[in-house]
């Protein structure tokens, strides 16, 4: 699934990928950087944390980077982008800059440093109105998930349609990537991809499914179809069959019997009974003689 | 010793009609008799359908008039989404009215979704059909051949709009007829079109909650579900759906922070909810992200707040979605509260270990048991495995747990 998101085939997606101190996942957003370059696209990076030469060597044309790595809280008289500008107006300010057509993708690295200097509810109000106004064609963010409470982590990835969650793989330059995936509909999809990424940004996946030891029971195997191999038939032929259903059971009725009971016709059989004297029976006073 | 006592009277010569009973209650007319809704056999109170006909009977028949439901969401809320969704489908197959406030998705694209219902006598725009009578015996006959005794019963119930059935069922792959939804009222509430103003004053509830308070309160007011009001025309249910109260969308860092800052806002709307519904004709169902809330005393404050209250957890992306005890169901649902109204004690559901899982047709809730362990060589799954909700002790799995499989 992890070459389907780089492919990033639907458009309003906002993909989380979640690293922590053990596995960076800075490479993988390179990657997806450079998948959307290559599909002719506009991309838009919030970089707080690396500088531009750091994250890109070269200067590419579609490519905008806001240089807030510099100066990101503003303690300078001019600075070029500050946290407190990660609101929705200044981001279409931003993102209106450029003049392509299509709707540009956008990069954040990291969200964990806004989510320190912002309110965790004010970030997320921004991710939905950037999600919904259709400014934007898709967000791709970079959380760092051990410097965050879970309350936090949870809610923004709560709004996330996927989230890539990235660990150490078993051999050196691997790594295992975890990916839920939450469709329109409400469905989820998870996948485990284990991937390696080339020094030109492309993702190679090693493997699909996870090689930890869960013990695969297989009961298929050992049931046997128990009618397979036995000395006397367990078959009807079709003369058979017939016979069968020709047969009359014994409590069944006939079908006159059936509609006389099921149509009794009004004056079949009435009873007309008139109590008499000794049907006033009294469980208290069974001899009648009591004197009340 | 016989005491003087009356003789027992004649027996009634009476002969009871085969469908009805003479039976009547006698009641005061002060019960309003509205469509969808029906008195609860333990205590008298006007219930409603949730739309999950296993949800009701947890319930005790369904959710009183007036009160609240707090769904406690499972992680990926498609659950909790899905108990919503088949309350507001309840409510349009009812004729209820609905009141939708959403702060992420748009109301409108939540009732779009709503699922199709599955009967024939929801019958809206076509005539009620008469059930069949048996005038034809010779094709009837052949239509039963064990139960033949029964083939004369009506085979539907004919349901007429003022008499309807408590409870339908839905088809979860099919959505709603735009027809039929656009025949039911709707209010809606999206949080981003209302801006959002500070507060003139300090208060313990944030601006956004108290807006949609204030709308609800209009809108009970306005279309005269408050009880006080005068009985002039018919009465309505307001079914109210809010789905992820509680969420970082809705400006509370209840879900953000282990310490939040105004913990007490969504308890203090809470209150006031309630508070609210008590005195009109409304129910509401309300899911909120536990999972994602660490304070536990402030989520044990909410639950008391509520009315009912249950919590599903789906096995989806935890570790209990390979239990082969658990391969029948998509989740568990513990019932954290069920509400004594009127009354000292409530009637608590006797099982407590419960499973639920959505067919296409039904939603069902079921209770989770081990089943009987009919293989030699499997092996058993061990006590520590079902940590959590299935440590039922039935009576055969248990007793000899440890000790190999004797041979009689």
């Amino acid at each position: 699934m992890l070459t389907e998101l780089l492919q990033g085939s639907d458009a309003g997606g906002f993909i989380i990928i979640r690293d922590s101190a053990s596995c960076s996942g800075r490479h993988l957003l390179k990657s997806f950087i450079n998948a959307a370059l290559n599909r002719e696209e506009d991309v838009h990076v919030l970089g707080f944390e690396v500088s531009e030469e750091e994250l890109k060597g070269s200067p590419v044309q579609r490519l905008h980077f806001h240089n807030a790595y510099s100066d990101p809280l503003g303690w300078t008289d001019k600075p070029t982008f500050t946290v407190h500008q990660f609101c929705m107006e200044e981001l279409a300010r931003l993102l209106k800059q450029t003049s392509h057509p299509k709707p540009a993708t956008l990069v954040i690295d990291s969200l964990s440093w806004i989510l320190r200097h912002v309110s965790p509810p004010a970030v997320c109000a921004t991710l939905h109105q950037l999600r919904k106004g259709g400014a934007v064609r898709a967000i791709v963010a970079l959380l760092h998930g051990d410097m965050h409470q879970r309350g936090t982590v949870g809610s923004v990835c709560h709004l996330a349609s996927s989230v890539i969650t990235v660990a150490p793989g078993m051999k050196g330059g691997d790594a295992v990537a975890k990916i839920t995936k939450r469709s329109k509909s409400g469905k989820v999809v998870q996948d485990e991809d284990i991937f390696t990424i080339n020094n030109d940004l492309t993702v190679v996946i090693q493997s699909k499914h996870s090689q930890v030891g869960h013990k695969q029971a297989d009961p298929e195997e050992q049931e046997m179809d128990p009618t397979a191999h036995l000395t006397f038939n367990l078959r009807l032929s079709n003369k058979e069959r017939e016979a069968k259903e020709k047969l009359a059971l014994p409590f069944v009725f006939s079908k006159e019997k059936k509609t006389a009971l099921l149509h009794s016709s009004p004056g079949s059989g009435r009873i007309l009974y008139e109590p008499d004297a000794n049907d006033d029976y009294d469980q208290e006073d069974p001899d009648d003689d009591l004197d009340v | 010793m016989a005491a003087p006592v009356s003789t027992v009277g004649k027996p009634s010569a009476e002969r009871l009609p085969l469908n009805t009973t003479s039976f009547q209650k006698k009641t005061r007319t002060k019960l309003i008799s509205i469509p969808g809704t029906r008195p609860s056999v333990q205590n008298g109170q006007l219930l409603v359908s949730t739309g999950v006909t296993s949800l009701d009977y947890l319930l005790g028949g369904g959710l009183a008039v007036g009160t609240v439901l707090l769904v406690e969401e499972d992680r990926y809320d498609s659950y909790s989404r899905m108990i919503l969704k088949y309350f507001l489908a309840e409510g349009v197959v009812c004729r209820h009215e609905l009141f939708v406030a959403s702060a992420q998705d748009n109301p409108d694209d939540i009732l779009q979704e709503l699922p199709a219902p599955i009967l024939d006598d929801v019958a809206i725009h076509k005539p009620v059909e008469q059930p069949r009578l048996s005038c034809e015996p010779q094709d009837s006959l052949d239509a039963m051949k064990i139960a033949w005794r029964y083939q004369n019963l009506p085979k539907v119930q004919s349901a007429l709009a003022s008499s309807s059935r408590f409870g339908h069922y839905y088809d979860v792959s099919k959505t709603m007829e735009p027809e039929i939804r656009q025949a039911a009222k709707c209010h809606r509430f999206y949080l981003t079109e209302h801006p959002t103003q500070s507060p003139p004053t300090h208060s313990t509830m944030l601006e956004s909650y108290s807006a949609l308070l204030k709308s609800l309160q209009e809108v009970i007011n306005s279309e005269g579900f408050d009880v006080a009001a005068p009985m002039s025309k018919s009465r309505n249910i307001l079914r109210i759906g809010l789905p992820s109260l509680g969420s970082a969308l809705w400006g509370d860092d209840l879900s953000c922070h282990d310490n939040p800052r105004n913990g007490h806002a969504l308890a203090t709307f809470f209150y006031g909810l309630r508070a609210m519904l008590r005195s009109s004709l409304a129910v509401a169902v309300v899911t909120v992200p536990s999972h994602l809330i660490q304070d536990r005393a402030l989520m044990g404050n909410i639950t008391r707040l509520c009315d009912n209250a249950i919590a599903l957890e789906s096995f989806k992306g935890s570790e209990r979605e390979t239990n082969p005890l658990y391969k029948d169901y998509h989740g568990l649902l513990h019932v954290r509260q069920v509400p004594h109204l009127n009354c000292l004690a409530s009637k608590l559901p006797d099982h407590k270990d419960l499973a639920f899982k959505l067919k296409r047709k039904q939603f069902t809730i079921e209770r989770l048991h081990l089943p009987p362990d009919l293989s030699e060589t499997v092996s058993r799954v061990s006590r520590g495995e079902l940590a959590g909700a299935a440590a039922v002790a039935s009576a055969c799995g248990s007793g000899g747990s440890g000790n190999k499989h004797l041979d009689f």
